[in-house]
Formats: structure tokens, C-alpha cells, sequence
């Protein structure tokens, strides 16, 4: 998981004044499941679109599968299946007929084309609207039908520009699916989005953007934990009393970092406790509390979800 | 031309060879023909004799020497067009390019020895010498993706048949009434000759084809570019191995070809003027290419402004008005200005009166009149039925009665406009490649 499959290096691309990605600097390890999450306008798809080749960086430089963007655009095409966030529709094309299209587009001879086909159908599950138009299928069979077009000559790296907008939670249940099992099947899949669950969900890495310049990047655990630095223990009590013997309990132990007293909640004292240390140290906490008898309700430990760690890093500077 | 894209295999090397030996040749061959024109106004200007050029340059031909000048440049310049677009074609890896080039070969071998004109057998050499290289290549040319897939929408369900059906209902509908028309006219006067009606039968259904190609050759090529990047495709297709040649050349044979279905179409049509008689054989073919030519060169010309500008609807206008001022208000304009100036210079008094001075008329004549397809069919079709004349022939001077080889407008203008659609494919080419970023 160490080998980078996509790298950008202080990728700057400008529009006249206006500089849409500053600097940013990417890093894919193969084989993961890469989520580019940002606001809109932060540049993901103008990033996406330099890897593609689609756009010239203005300055710095790219590499995909260890291809340059500027030098070997070519080698770059070949590596890559790319989504972008708008479906192009060939009006008048049959299904078959526009996977068959883009596998010629491939160099894919044509002895080999009809079989290469049913297998992405297949793939895909769109095997029984093989011969319908393309534009009388709904907006989650596109969807599909576009990922199976990107995978057409078997790139070892997917760049899906949000491919679950747009789609009804069953639609876009649908496509995580497969993108987890194009992941197996040993495809690196950078996908951008605004969609947080889809990342905590089944994401390896994550990419946070703003204003065109990463602001956090790296494994989701790692993530996790560098963004969270203290763990917030809940713990839920009967009297105020024990709320009392928790304080001074937790008052002197290593690691906690501050105990507060909550509101009550329906009748329950609560007591938050602030604590930087690891799951050895929660586990010590419950037991040092039980062992002093304190008559506890509930003890919890609050995750903090994604959308909170997004909010935190953004600052809301795009417009 | 263009910089050639990155070889991912050695077969995109050898392809990539054989273009750029090509456009070698294309090159060779339009520098001769400059050469060749040059030594022609040496010779004109009593510099160098006319038959040494003739026994040096063209020594198999029997006609007369300055003639067989102006049949060297002109097949010079049908092998740069032709060496133009097969270099585009190989970087395409269309599978036409293989017999077209072998062709060529065969053609220049069949040159060489008819006329024996030297440069015929560089030409031939290098063809059959590419032709051989590649044989080995013969599995990676293909028949072009983005035609299969434009002619498959083109051609799929009734409408289609629909559009060939009114075409050829308003065709025949047009015919029988230009035969009306004209019957009842020499009815009233009194003569009816079979012959005429034929003749004017044929002018008439010929004249309504070239209006039509006028009308639809632009329109299918305009948004050929425009149209993919209106439809947010284009970026697709870029992102694929497809490369510009292809793209290019797929949108033009695919317009192109549904153009040549529809002339094809009529042909059964032009026929029945043959019942009538008064029309030849040789008027059929030469309408025929009349007609082609005039469909690639504005093919080209609306694919062109495609690659050029950001909306179909610009491109569109842009053809248009390209295409009037070129074809039609330019030669008219032109041609009133020669008519003025020549009666000046063509009076007899007149100082500028000169030998000189009426070639140069005769050829910018020539030159106005292949501009313009309606202009070059009606001339070349005088010139058949009353001089006789096919392709070249001998023009005498009034000013003092020598002679200067011309040659019949349909010749010129087709070397003209294959030479200009081959230029605006390697232009769109390099546009296309350019507005990508
Ligand atoms: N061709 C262009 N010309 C000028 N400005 C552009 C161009 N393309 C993008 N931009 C600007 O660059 C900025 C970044 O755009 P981009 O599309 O990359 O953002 P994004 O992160 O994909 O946003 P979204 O989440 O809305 O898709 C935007 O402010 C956009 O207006
Ligand atoms: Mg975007």
C-alpha cells in the first residue's frame, strides 16, 4: 500500500486572475480507495481534470501510474478510467453500441469487443437494457453504465468525479457496492465528493480540499486520530454524589485532560471527560471507576463523525 | 503538420514513420510543382525553351510542350492532396489508407510510363515502398470508430429511409416539372427537341443537388466538433486513446459518406435525361465530380470553423459566410473587375494591348471560373459540346496568334479544392489539438 499510483506536486492551474488549485500535492497510494472531499469550488474537478490530461497544470507537475501528465499524456489515458461529474449522452446510441464505441475508442479489436461487453453488463447489472437507448435509462443506470465505459480497457486507476450525485440513497447504495468491488478487484479508485457518509464508509484514504489547497490528507485511521487528539468519554450516573466521586476520581489520573459536569439529562447526571490517551487507558478508566464502587449508568466513548472533522478543517473560505 | 502524439507501442512508431515519409512526399511534390511553374514563365518568357523542358520533364508526351507543363503541375498538386490526406489518414489508422496509397502507386507507375514524367517514379517508389511497410501494420488499421458510431445514429429507425424518400420524391417532383415547364414552352413556340429537354432536365437536377450539398455539406460537419463539446462528450473521447486524426476524419467520412448515399441516390434520377438524349457520358461523370469535390471541400470547410470556435451555431454562420464570399460573391465581384479591365487593356489602340496582358487575363479567367462549381460545370460542359475538349487544349491569342495551353475548369477546380480540403484537414487537425487545453 506504500507504492503512490497517483502524486501531484505543488499543482498550481490558474484561470486568468483567479488560481483554482494552489499548490496542491496528492498522494494515492495503490490500491485504495481514495475520497477527494471538499466544498464547492475547491477545485476537485480541475484537479481531476489535469490528472486526466484534460487540462495543463500551470505550474507543477503530475504523475499517474508513473506517467507524467505533461510528458506522456498518452500513457496517462491508457492508465486511467475517468468519470467526469456531468453524464455526456450520445443521443441515439444503444447501450451495447456506446460500450462498444469507447472499446474501439480503446484500440479493443472488435473479435474482442462482444465479449468485453457482456462482462461489463454483467459487471454492472445493466445485462437486460443491453439493447435500449442510452438516453431512456434512469439516472443511477447511467451512472452505471459510465462506470462500466471507464473500465472498458481495464485501467488500473478510476477517477470518478462525484459519481453518487444526483442518485436516490438506493442508487447510490448501489454504486459504493461497486466501487468496493472494483476495489478488490485491484482497481485504485480516487473518487471526488460532498457526500460524507460515502466516505466514512468505504474509503482506505481521504483527501480534504479547500480553496485549492489540501488541508488534511492521508489514511482514514490516520485521520481519525490526528484530528481527534482527545477522546470524549460520556460517562452517565445516578446521583450527584457519584458525579462528585468522579471528579475527584478522574482528577488526578494521567492523560485526562479536563472533567466537566453536563446538564441532566431526563433525570441523569452525566460528566464528560476529556482524555488524549488510547484504548488501554479507557478500558483502565471504566475499571477504576467500578472498582470505587461510583453507580454508574452508562459509559460511552463519543466518535466523532466525519461531518463534524469536516466542519472543523473548513473553514468556509470558498464562496 | 502537427506534432505527432506519443507512441505507446512500436506500431504507433511505425505508423508515425510512415506518416511523416508521407507528408516528406507532400512536400516534395508541391515544391516541384512551384519548380514546375516557374521553369513554365521561364520558358513563357523565351528564358528556356519549352521542349527541353518537355524532353527532360514529360518526355513520353506527344502533345504540345507547354501543355505538358501545365499537366505536371496539376498532377503535382493532385499528389500533394493526395499524400496529405493519407498522412492524416495513416496517423487515423483508417484501413483505406493501404489500398489508396497502393493506388497512388499504381497510378504514378501508370504516369511514369504514359508520360514519362520522372517525378511520377519518386512517387511511385515511395508509395509502394510505404505500401510494403505497411503490410506488417495491416492489423492495427481499422475501420474509424467515430464513423461506425455517427452513421449507426444516422442510419437507425425510419428516419433515415424517411429522409432518402423525400429527398428523392422532391428530386423526381422537381424533374417532371422542369419537364413540364419546358414542354409546354416549346409547345407554344413550337420546336421541341428531345435532346434539349434532356440537357435541360440534367442542368436542372445537377443544379438542385449542388444547392443541396451547398446547403447540407457545412451544416453536417459544422457542429462535428462543436457538437461533441456541446454535448459534454467531448471530454470522453479526449480521455480515451482516440486520437485528433481519427476524431477528425471519423466526423468527415461519416458526413461525407451519408452525402455520397444521397448523390448515389439520384444518379437512377440523372439517368432519365439519357432517354431524352442530348447528355453524354462523360457529362454524367464529370457532374459527378463536380458534385464530390464540392462535398468534401465544404465537408472540410464546416469542420474546419467546428474545430475553431466554441458553439455549432458559430461555426455554422461562420461556413456560410466563408462559403458565399469564397464561391460566390468573390468570383462575380472579381470577374466584373477582369471583364472591365480586359476591355480595357483588350482594345485594340490600347497601349497595355499585349500578348502578356491576355494570358494573364485567360488564366486569372480560368482561375475566377474554378472557383465557383456552378461556373466550372457550365463552362466545362461549352467547352465539351462545343470545342469538343475533355482536358486540355490550345488557346489562341488575339493579340498576335500564338497559342497557350488551358485547361478545362473542372481539372482546375478539382486540384484546387482537393488540394484546399486537404490543407483544412491537416488545419483542423492542428486546431482541434490546440483548443484541447
Ligand atoms: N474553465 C474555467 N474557467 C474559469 N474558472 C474556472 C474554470 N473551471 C473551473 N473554474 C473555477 O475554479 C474553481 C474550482 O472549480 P472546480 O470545478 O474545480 O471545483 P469543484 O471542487 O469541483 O467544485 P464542485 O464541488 O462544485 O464540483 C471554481 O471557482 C470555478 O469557478
Ligand atoms: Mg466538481
Amino acid at each position: 500500500m506504500s507504492e503512490l499510483i497517483i502524486q501531484t506536486k505543488n499543482l498550481v492551474k490558474k484561470f486568468g486572475k483567479f488560481t483554482a488549485v494552489n499548490g496542491l500535492s496528492l498522494e494515492v497510494p495503490a490500491g485504495s480507495i481514495y475520497g477527494f472531499v471538499g466544498p464547492n469550488g475547491a477545485g476537485k474537478t480541475t484537479t481531476m481534470r489535469m490528472l486526466t490530461t484534460l487540462t495543463r497544470p500551470t505550474t507543477g507537475e503530475a504523475w499517474v501510474n508513473g506517467h507524467s501528465v505533461l510528458e506522456e499524456p498518452r500513457a496517462v489515458r491508457k492508465s486511467i478510467g475517468y468519470m467526469p461529474d456531468e453524464f455526456g449522452v450520445y443521443d441515439d446510441m444503444r447501450v451495447w453500441e456506446y460500450l462498444d464505441f469507447f472499446a474501439a475508442c480503446y484500440d479493443i479489436p472488435e473479435a474482442e469487443r462482444k465479449r468485453l461487453i457482456d462482462d461489463l453488463l454483467q459487471l454492472v447489472d445493466l445485462t437486460h437494457r443491453r439493447d435500449d437507448m442510452v438516453d431512456k435509462l434512469s439516472r443511477g443506470m447511467k451512472q452505471r453504465l459510465s462506470l462500466a465505459r471507464t473500465l472498458a480497457h481495464d485501467p488500473s486507476v478510476l477517477i470518478l468525479d462525484e459519481p453518487a450525485s444526483g442518485l436516490d440513497p438506493r442508487a447510490r447504495v448501489e454504486i459504493r457496492e461497486l466501487l468496493v468491488e472494483l476495489a478488490k478487484m485491484g482497481k485504485t479508485i480516487f473518487f471526488s465528493t460532498h457526500i460524507l457518509a460515502d466516505v466514512s464508509e468505504i474509503c482506505t484514504h481521504i483527501g480534504i480540499v479547500e480553496a485549492g489547497q489540501m488541508i488534511a490528507q492521508g489514511s482514514m485511521d490516520d485521520m481519525r486520530a490526528q484530528l481527534q487528539p482527545h477522546r470524549e468519554i460520556t460517562v452517565t450516573l445516578l446521583t450527584q454524589e457519584a458525579v462528585e466521586a468522579v471528579k475527584t476520581l478522574m482528577s488526578g489520573f494521567e492523560g485526562v485532560a479536563n472533567v466537566a459536569e453536563l446538564e441532566p439529562k431526563g433525570g441523569r447526571f452525566r460528566v464528560r471527560i476529556d482524555y488524549t490517551g488510547g484504548d488501554e487507558g479507557v478500558a483502565a478508566i471504566s475499571q477504576k471507576l467500578h472498582s470505587a464502587n461510583v453507580a454508574i449508568l452508562g459509559f460511552t466513548e463519543e466518535t466523532k463523525d466525519l461531518e463534524a472533522m469536516f466542519m472543523r478543517v473548513t473553514k468556509g473560505i470558498v464562496s | 503538420m502537427t506534432a505527432i502524439a506519443e507512441a505507446l507501442s512500436p506500431r504507433d512508431t511505425h505508423l508515425a514513420d510512415a506518416a511523416r515519409w508521407l507528408r516528406r512526399g507532400a512536400l516534395l511534390n508541391g515544391v516541384i510543382a512551384l519548380i514546375t511553374l516557374l521553369l513554365g514563365i521561364l520558358a513563357a518568357a523565351r528564358i528556356i525553351p519549352f521542349e527541353t523542358l518537355r524532353a527532360g520533364l514529360l518526355f513520353n508526351y506527344a502533345g504540345s510542350a507547354d501543355t505538358a507543363l501545365a499537366i505536371m503541375i496539376l498532377l503535382a498538386l493532385i499528389n500533394v492532396s493526395f499524400m496529405l490526406v493519407l498522412t492524416v489518414g495513416v496517423l487515423a489508422r483508417e484501413i483505406w489508407t493501404f489500398p489508396v496509397l497502393w493506388l497512388l502507386a499504381v497510378a504514378n507507375i501508370g504516369l511514369l510510363f504514359a508520360l514519362g514524367w520522372l517525378v511520377a517514379g519518386l512517387n511511385a517508389v515511395l508509395c509502394a515502398w510505404l505500401g510494403v511497410r505497411l503490410v506488417r501494420e495491416l492489423s492495427s488499421l481499422r475501420v474509424n470508430p467515430v464513423m461506425i458510431k455517427e452513421l449507426r445514429g444516422r442510419m437507425r429507425g425510419v428516419r433515415a429511409f424517411a429522409v432518402i424518400t423525400v429527398y428523392l420524391g422532391l428530386m423526381s417532383g422537381f424533374a417532371a416539372l422542369i419537364y413540364l415547364v419546358y414542354a409546354a414552352g416549346n409547345r407554344a413556340s413550337g420546336s421541341a427537341a428531345a435532346g434539349e429537354i434532356g440537357r435541360v432536365l440534367f442542368l436542372g437536377i445537377v443544379g438542385i443537388e449542388l444547392l443541396l450539398i451547398i446547403f447540407i455539406a457545412p451544416a453536417f460537419t459544422a457542429g462535428a466538433i462543436t457538437g461533441e463539446r456541446e454535448r459534454q462528450t467531448y471530454d470522453l473521447l479526449r480521455t480515451t486513446l482516440l486520437s485528433t486524426p481519427s476524431f477528425v476524419i471519423g466526423k468527415l467520412e461519416s458526413a461525407l459518406g451519408y452525402i455520397l448515399l444521397l448523390l448515389l441516390a439520384a444518379i437512377p434520377l440523372q439517368s432519365i435525361a439519357f432517354l431524352f438524349g442530348g447528355v453524354t457520358e462523360a457529362e454524367l461523370v464529370l457532374s459527378f465530380i463536380i458534385l464530390t469535390v464540392t462535398a468534401v471541400a465544404l465537408g472540410t470547410v464546416g469542420i474546419y470553423f467546428s474545430s475553431t470556435l466554441a458553439r455549432t451555431l458559430n461555426a455554422s454562420v461562420r461556413a456560410y459566410s466563408a462559403i458565399l464570399a469564397v464561391m460566390f460573391v468573390a468570383p462575380v465581384v472579381l470577374g466584373v473587375v477582369l471583364r472591365l479591365f480586359s476591355n480595357l487593356f483588350s482594345n485594340q489602340g490600347s497601349l497595355l494591348f499585349s500578348p502578356v496582358m491576355e494570358t494573364v487575363f485567360k488564366y486569372a479567367d480560368l482561375l475566377l471560373t474554378s472557383i465557383n462549381p456552378i461556373a466550372t460545370g457550365l463552362t466545362s460542359q461549352q467547352l465539351l459540346i462545343n470545342q469538343n475538349v475533355l482536358g486540355f487544349y490550345q488557346f489562341t491569342l488575339a493579340s498576335n496568334g500564338s497559342t497557350i495551353p488551358l485547361v478545362a475548369p473542372w481539372i482546375s477546380f478539382a486540384v484546387l479544392y482537393l488540394a484546399l480540403s486537404a490543407a483544412l484537414i491537416v488545419f483542423t487537425i492542428r486546431s482541434t489539438r490546440e483548443t484541447e487545453l
